[in-house]
């Protein structure tokens, strides 16, 4: 299980784009937070791929923050991923896995 | 053969043009991962890239990644991901020498191994110094894996002491020996950027002029400029009528068993039939130009 | 091939960039706010073509060139400000900028606090105002007249606690607000310490600790500006908006006391915009009374905490005691 060291952030609020913050939490869960502006049609999609994202990272206690510009899914997780990555201090991720 | 006019240049850390590419059909995709993103961002551009190939509408189109180079933090890290993430070509940042190729091959076949990958990843060499451009007939047969070679004009007239001008009389040494150096090993010769995207003449003459030296294709930094390219490489009726007389030529001769194939009292051998397939394939992609 | 626009990131230290900023800034009629800790550029062919500056919780002058404006550039330009505020733990952010900029910012995560005269307003990125506003409800007091004071007490004086003690005999109960920000000499706990115990004899008050959103350097920058000899109208009008529109009607409050103001000019200012927003009959919200208090004077000096200050540097403790309430002497005398 990795484990996040710090808070960290990725991505634009470009339109296409998606800026994405996490942080390490004390509670044994993952807290989504998104601001989108389809978020009435899309918001559940959302935040299902944000936290199978996380959970196939291997990844839990962490907060996310989402503020989605109209992104297209693999542009969230790219995101995502980069966010996680720099909130756990590690360079090479498990490629299998992303 | 496969068409190789346009190189769409895509930063890779900007989403909307990652995303939309693929739409403006470009013969081959080049997602940036070295000088266009900034160090802080390499490692976001990385997974948007990979994530970007893997998907669907990359799938039917060519692409290429540059990489950073070997020797920085972010090359090897970028190699992973792209030669995983199954892109067609890896375009080395910059080309001085032959080691600097071979370098490149073995890091990609050691990685195409551990994954178990038997699609070979090609290789697209940029040169962009004065020892590049000198040492561009050996780099270019050095690697069965490398498809072409390119001109990075913007760092070579650097390292030539000089600056860019319109009319490119100091990039003509590196243009000739570049063309000719691919033309000897039988690969692609591509030129570099016109990055005033609003001066569309310019951009137009420079077109003709690598097109009439001989050149495959061009680097863009810009959608726009697609339209433009494709227009000029397309071959003209004249182009297109000499090479339908050649075809029909070639047919009759094989029909009738003949060992030569012949038009007006002129013998025609195997590379002219070559080349007026290719203006035919190329009439097809791009149309007949009218001029 | 390097990208077309490059951005930078600098603190207030490097003064050549400053200039430079301050420069654009100027190009486009803003004025640089001189409180701005790190500052963010973006450059094309050499030229700076937007700018945007981080105070604190606050993301200000944020500008973009004309030829760069409606292509969503700001959107970079903001996308910087929130990874220079992030990387330093900021998180909870305002913005103080121009009305017509309100959507961009929208697109951002920000919503509206309030706005001025068309020309300024504050946005916050968080449900923080409801909040407060909120917890501001649980304290509302019944009667007919509620009355409020903002004081920052600087520290506590005789003259505060006859301002106090006139408000409150007027009043069926009194709202006392505490600066918050630490921008004077004395900490905000001790100040709010000396407050309480000045006034321990006092039934019908409530002391709140101030926030945000009660002048601070959110709403009202300049207040802490200490070099600006003007302070700025707007804000000042902004401030009151706020309390106006949002924070009183929360208590009920129907009444502001100040006391009289003969030395301060940002406060001499501030208390003239206070009558005319507060008792507004055109205003959205229910006007609120505002009563000047003459202040106490000893030895044909009005009392004030600026004079407090000058007595203690000059260690002259003999009038000191005459001005300040045992409960500060002893803490100004103790700290000794």
């Amino acid at each position: 299980m990795s484990v996040l060291k710090k808070s960290a952030y990725a991505g634009t609020l470009e339109s296409s784009d998606a800026y994405i913050q996490v942080s390490p939490i004390e509670e044994d869960d993952i807290k989504i937070i998104l601001e989108s502006s389809v978020k009435e049609i899309y918001g559940d999609a959302i935040e299902e791929l944000v936290r199978k994202t996380i959970q196939d990272m291997n990844v839990n206690n962490v907060l996310v923050n989402v503020q989605d510009k109209g992104a297209l899914d693999f542009v969230i997780k790219a995101r995502l991923q980069a966010a996680i990555l720099r909130a756990c201090e590690m360079e090479q991720p498990e490629w299998e896995v992303l | 053969m496969k068409l190789r006019r346009s190189m769409l240049f895509v930063p890779g850390s900007n989403t909307a043009m990652v995303c939309n590419a693929f739409i403006y059909k470009p013969d081959t995709v080049m997602f940036d991962l070295e000088d266009s993103v900034a160090l802080s961002e390499k490692d976001s551009a990385r997974l948007m890239v990979f994530h970007a190939l893997n998907h669907f509408v990359y799938k039917d189109v060519e692409t290429a990644v540059r990489v950073n180079p070997l020797d920085s933090p972010y090359g090897l890290l970028d190699l992973e991901a792209v030669v995983r993430a199954g892109v067609d070509i890896v375009r080395l940042p910059k080309t001085d020498t032959v080691d600097d190729v071979l370098e490149m091959q073995a890091a990609i076949e050691k990685i195409e191994n551990e994954i178990g990958r038997t699609k070979k990843t090609k290789l697209l060499a940029a040169i962009e110094s004065a020892l590049g451009v000198v040492s561009a007939v050996d780099i270019a047969r050095c690697s069965d894996r490398l498809m072409g070679i390119a001109l990075g004009a913007e760092d070579f007239v650097r390292d030539l002491h000089t600056q860019r001008t319109k009319q490119g009389a100091e990039l003509m040494a590196a243009r000739s020996q570049i063309l000719l150096a691919a033309r000897a090993a039988k690969i692609h010769a591509f030129d570099s950027i016109f990055s005033d995207v609003k001066d569309k003449e310019g951009f137009l003459a420079e077109v003709n002029y690598i097109k009439g030296l001989g050149f495959d294709g061009k680097s863009l930094v810009n959608p726009n400029q697609i339209s433009t390219l494709h227009e000029a490489f397309a071959p003209s009726i004249e182009d297109v009528d000499w090479a339908i007389e050649v075809t029909e030529a070639a047919k009759e001769a094989q029909e009738q068993g003949l060992g030569v194939v012949s038009l007006d009292g002129r013998m025609v051998d195997a590379p002219i039939i070559a080349r007026a397939q290719w203006t035919l394939e190329l009439a097809q992609a791009s149309g007949i130009r009218r001029d | 091939m390097k990208p077309a626009i490059s951005f930078s990131q600098f603190d207030n230290t490097n003064t050549r960039r400053v200039k430079k900023v301050e420069h654009f800034l100027d190009s486009v009629d803003l004025e640089l706010s001189p409180d701005i800790e790190v500052y963010v550029s973006a450059r094309e062919d050499n030229k700076m073509i937007a700018c945007g500056g981080l105070s604190g919780n606050v993301l200000k002058c944020i500008a973009i060139s004309p030829e760069k404006r409606g292509e969503g550039f700001v959107l970079s330009v903001m996308t910087q400000l929130l990874n220079a505020a992030n990387d330093r733990g900021r998180k909870e952010l305002f913005i103080f900028s121009t009305p017509k900029n309100r959507t961009f910012f929208e697109e951002c995560g920000f919503r509206l606090i309030e706005e001025c005269d068309e020309k300024i307003m504050l946005m916050e990125n968080t449900q923080n105002l409801e909040k407060y506003k909120n917890s501001l409800s649980e304290l509302k007091k019944d009667g007919e007249v509620i009355g409020s004071i903002v004081m920052n007490a600087n520290p506590f004086t005789l003259g505060h606690r006859y301002l106090v003690e006139s408000a409150a005999s007027q009043s069926d109960h009194l709202h006392i607000f505490v600066v918050r920000e630490d921008a004077s000499e004395f900490k905000f706990e001790d100040r709010i310490a000396l407050i309480k115990n000045g006034l321990s004899h006092i039934e019908n008050i409530t002391i709140h600790e101030g926030s945000d959103y009660i002048i601070s350097k959110a709403t009202f920058p300049t207040y802490f500006i200490k070099d600006k000899g003007d302070v700025n109208e707007l804000h000042a009008k902004l401030d009151l908006n706020i309390y106006r529109n949002h924070l009183a009607p929360k208590l009920g409050i129907t009444h502001r006391f100040v006391g009289t103001e003969p030395y301060c000019t940002v406060t001499n200012n501030y208390n003239k915009n206070m009558k005319n927003i507060l008792e507004d009959k055109n205003g959205s919200s229910n006007i609120i009374k505002v009563i000047e208090i003459q202040r106490v004077e000893y030895d044909h000096k009005a009392i004030s905490a600026s004079r407090v200050r000058a007595l203690l540097k000059d260690k002259n403790y003999e009038e000191l005691s005459n001005i300040v309430p045992d409960t500060t002497f002893e803490f100004l005398t103790k700290t000794k």
